[in-house]
């Protein structure tokens, strides 16, 4: 089954109600497991979260796009936004052997993309962050 | 999200339950404040109510863990489901909690 679902947000951190619907429907449209969807729900709103924080100055206005396109066997996400430059794949990969005292308390959003998704790419394009995540799925 | 703190046997018992989402996690810090506070004891997280957690979730779990240690405290964290017990495998949450 061939699909493809679009969706925009405000840069407000309370829309992630609405990303989490529209992840639920699509997943059971697609006739997602749970485990699976939850995941799929669990990488996108850390996704989502981030550009919702750090892609527009603080107080502006701006918008973060997701569209969804899933065939048989695999589900992408392409998530955009008209902010400033910024590639979450850059970031260092967080060590979750480290000890307690030397844990810091960021970087686990970008982490649990990169386990949860199979391919994580970036590009920054006519002005815009595009995020491309994709997950190969059994449905 | 709601998150229910009790005094037992010297300690504290938190009983989370529902989504602890990035804007319920914000709420949660504020509610978590009273466990920061009582970091020199035992405190519970009771999680069989708590259905999903994501990273800023996580965060106030750790901020409360790394306090517990300066205070002398520590965390328990009790009944987690299964997906919760992956996302805490992926983290590496594992080895820096006593969960039960």
């Amino acid at each position: 089954m061939a699909l493809q679902r679009k969706l925009t947000l405000p840069n407000d951190i309370n829309a992630v109600s609405q990303l989490n619907e529209f992840i639920d429907m699509l997943c059971e449209e697609l006739g997602i497991d749970m485990p699976t969807n939850m995941a799929l729900n669990l990488a996108l709103e850390e996704a989502v979260v981030n550009v919702m924080s750090y892609a527009y100055p603080e107080g502006t206005k701006g918008e973060v796009g997701v569209e969804a396109a899933a065939d048989d066997d695999r589900i992408v996400f392409v998530i955009t936004d008209s902010g400033k430059p910024f590639d979450p794949t850059k970031k260092d990969e967080v060590d979750t052997t480290l000890p307690l005292e030397e844990r810091s308390i960021g970087g686990l959003g970008i982490h649990l993309i990169r386990q949860i998704m199979d391919e994580v790419k970036y590009q920054r394009r006519e002005n815009q962050n595009i995020l491309t995540l994709s997950k190969t799925i059994k449905s | 999200m709601t998150i229910n703190i009790q005094e037992q046997n010297g300690g504290f018992v938190a009983i989370l339950s529902g989504r602890l989402d990035t804007p319920a996690a914000v709420k949660a810090q504020q509610d978590m404040v009273p466990l920061m506070e009582n970091a020199d004891k035992e405190i519970t997280l009771d999680c069989t109510g708590l259905e999903y957690i994501s990273s800023s979730g996580l965060r106030l779990f750790l901020a409360l863990r790394k306090e517990t240690t300066v205070k002398g405290g520590k965390v328990i964290i009790k009944n987690i489901n299964d997906e919760i017990k992956k996302v805490f495998m992926m983290t590496g949450f594992f080895n820096l909690f006593e969960i039960v």
